[in-house]
């Protein structure tokens, strides 16, 4: 078993990656449940495959203690253990290659380990990112807070979901940084083979984008299975089946809120003031140049400070 | 010494356990006893290993790092040395859980992550993992005025002989909630706060109004699931083979269930409970501000089942 993450920051088309990998192959033709994806062990932070692999309860432990021992379950959960001693929950064959989602920054432990164990936890990754000025409308959103919110938690370099310390999450916190250095995290990590998919190829070619990240990540697929995959998982799709019977991973705070809300590239134009699209451009400026998004103001708010 | 009664078990301990219910007097003979001392790093020719653990023979090696080790001996024995630079207070919180729940594995006893109440003269189980809503609600029944029987760890037996024969029992500790400072909070209890579980942590013993402290009959277990699309919230029965498993994978660990060669006794004792007692889903939103509304399903839930008798 190969095991591969898909890493990104939030809003960024993790999820949908994750719908097109479930729909290469479907059985009886249909799209797959958007709610019937696998949860458990199927995001980095899960919280039950860590009580159950070290038989601590992760509630009795601080967020860094955690962090600790992260890198231990991993490297188990590569290793195919993942604590229960039930049959595993996707079927009678083991997948050649599997996938796990992760927020995570590509951080170390305070002991200097990475925290998702380098090259012991997975053997590559696939990064997706996206323009920064579509992120910023998209979580604030899912966060159900202001659009400036959203800009000045991306350039928070102690961003985290799952933080507080006065309540328990069901996934462990994830250190975001900022969005700058959440994306270099991962592709500057020279730990495992890196990937990096624009959510704008995969908005203007989904097939070729999908097609080269499996061939990436080692995992095999016709040409038909990846002609499904984009037919069962396109964004009407998705929307559709949330429009329906909602959708699990859905934003809490709003339970009316919207998980597949636009799935545009360049939505930002018409989301997004003149302002905040200038704050966004001077904080990560030099992520954006590098990942191709052009800039489109002057960078006068750093000079006005 | 310390002395208490835990999941039907006599015990003398060297160091103070929040909550558990005291022994009136010294047992002639503690079924388990608790105490400070010298633990190895590692066992010798380990039969089973695992990321924080070894079994040899009738011993059990679990390492919380940073914090502290304990070996447990043939269930009988328990001992405990602070890791470099833990703190020793540290140390009950994880006595009370997942070593406690080690111990009655090596006893055998079938184990369950729950938290119960006692309703009626029978015990309610609420089941589910770390994070799922366990203490809360059984602190919300007890502030409610139903006494509770255990936090987190639930021990069943099955009566082997006599006029009980074959049937479920739960066995309490009246141990102490522990509840995150939110949901006490939240909950109002901030007059039953006791001590934090650790120094570091926001999260507290919590007092129960009452306590019960003798073996009940289990009267029904719920699974607590969160109420995402596509479950609806409300309470309800899956069929019993279902039951049985979901019984299954709500023991203390599955992994230790399997590595501990006790599957059998579980699927024997998941069995027995499905049949002579009710297992439902209990499927609500994790909000506070809904918890009146869930004790309100669970009280019609609990008429409507005969666990409570309706108002003349």
């Amino acid at each position: 078993m190969r095991k591969v993450w898909l890493a990104s920051y939030p809003k960024s088309g993790n999820t949908w990656f994750r719908m097109l990998l479930a729909n290469l192959s479907s059985p009886d033709g249909k799209p797959a449940d958007i709610n019937d994806l696998p949860l458990r062990g199927g995001i980095a932070s899960a919280r039950e495959p860590f009580d159950d692999l070290t038989l601590i309860d992760s509630g009795l432990l601080t967020h860094d203690e955690t962090d600790a021992l992260r890198p231990r379950v991993y490297e188990a959960l590569a290793g195919g253990d993942d604590g229960m001693d039930d049959a595993p929950p996707e079927g009678n064959t083991a997948p050649q290659v599997r996938f796990a989602k992760t927020h995570d920054a590509y951080t170390r432990t305070p002991k200097g380990e990475p925290l998702l164990a380098g090259r012991g936890g997975a053997a590559a990754a696939i990064v997706i990112v996206r323009d920064p000025r579509d992120v910023a409308a998209s979580l604030a959103n899912h966060k159900a807070v202001g659009i400036d919110d959203a800009i000045a938690f991306m350039s928070d370099f102690n961003a985290a979901f799952c933080s507080r310390p006065r309540r328990q999450y069901n996934q462990f916190r994830q250190k975001l940084l900022t969005w700058s250095e959440h994306v270099a995290s991962w592709l500057d990590q020279t730990d495992i083979p890196v990937h990096c998919v624009h959510y704008e190829d995969m908005q203007a070619d989904t097939g070729g984008a999908l097609r080269d990240a499996l061939a990436f990540a080692q995992r095999e697929a016709s040409a038909a299975q990846i002609a499904r995959a984009v037919r069962l998982a396109s964004f009407a799709q998705l929307q559709a089946q949330e429009k329906a019977k909602g959708f699990r991973e859905g934003p809490r705070p709003r339970p009316d809120g919207r998980f597949f809300r636009r799935g545009e590239a360049g939505a930002w134009r018409d989301e997004l003031t003149a302002e905040q699209v200038a704050r966004i451009e001077s904080d990560h400026a030099a992520m954006m140049r590098r990942l191709g998004y052009p800039l489109t103001a002057t960078p006068r708010l750093a000079e006005a400070g | 010494m310390h002395f208490y009664c835990v999941s039907g078990l006599a015990v003398a301990a060297d160091l103070l356990l929040p909550g558990l219910n005291a022994l009136a007097a010294e047992p002639a003979a503690p079924d388990v006893t608790i105490r400070s001392g010298a633990v190895p790093d590692a066992l010798t020719n380990p039969g089973s290993t695992g990321l924080t653990w070894q079994i040899a023979d009738r011993s059990f090696l679990l390492r919380i790092p940073g914090i502290a080790r304990f070996l447990l001996n043939e269930g009988r024995e328990i001992i405990y040395a602070a890791e470099p630079g833990g703190d020793p207070a540290d140390i009950p919180v994880f006595v009370l859980g997942t070593v406690f729940g080690i111990l009655l594995h090596q006893r055998e006893q079938v184990v369950l992550h729950a938290s119960a109440v006692r309703v009626g003269n029978k015990a309610i189980l609420f089941c589910g993992p770390s994070g799922s809503g366990k203490s809360t609600l059984a602190a919300a029944l007890s502030k409610r005025g139903y006494p509770l029987l255990t936090d987190d760890i639930c021990a069943i037996s099955i009566e082997a002989q006599g006029a009980r024969r074959g049937v479920p029992l739960v066995h309490p500790d009246g141990r102490q909630l522990k509840l995150w400072a939110q949901a006490i909070d939240r909950l109002d209890l901030g007059a039953s706060r006791r001590n934090p579980v650790r120094s570091r942590l926001e999260k507290f013993y919590v007092e129960p109004d009452r306590a019960h402290g003798g073996a009940l009959l289990l009267g029904a277990a719920y699974i607590l699931r969160e109420a995402r699309p596509p479950l609806t919230p409300g309470i309800e029965a899956p069929n019993a083979v279902d039951a049985a498993l979901l019984l299954r994978r709500n023991a203390y660990r599955p992994q230790l269930v399997m590595r501990m060669d006790q599957k059998a006794g579980y699927f024997h004792a998941a069995t027995t409970v499905a049949n002579a007692a009710g297992v439902f889903h209990l499927t609500r939103r994790l909000d506070f501000a809904d918890m009146p509304l869930v004790i309100g399903w669970l009280e019609r839930h609990w008429l409507d089942i005969g666990l409570l008798e309706k108002a003349a």
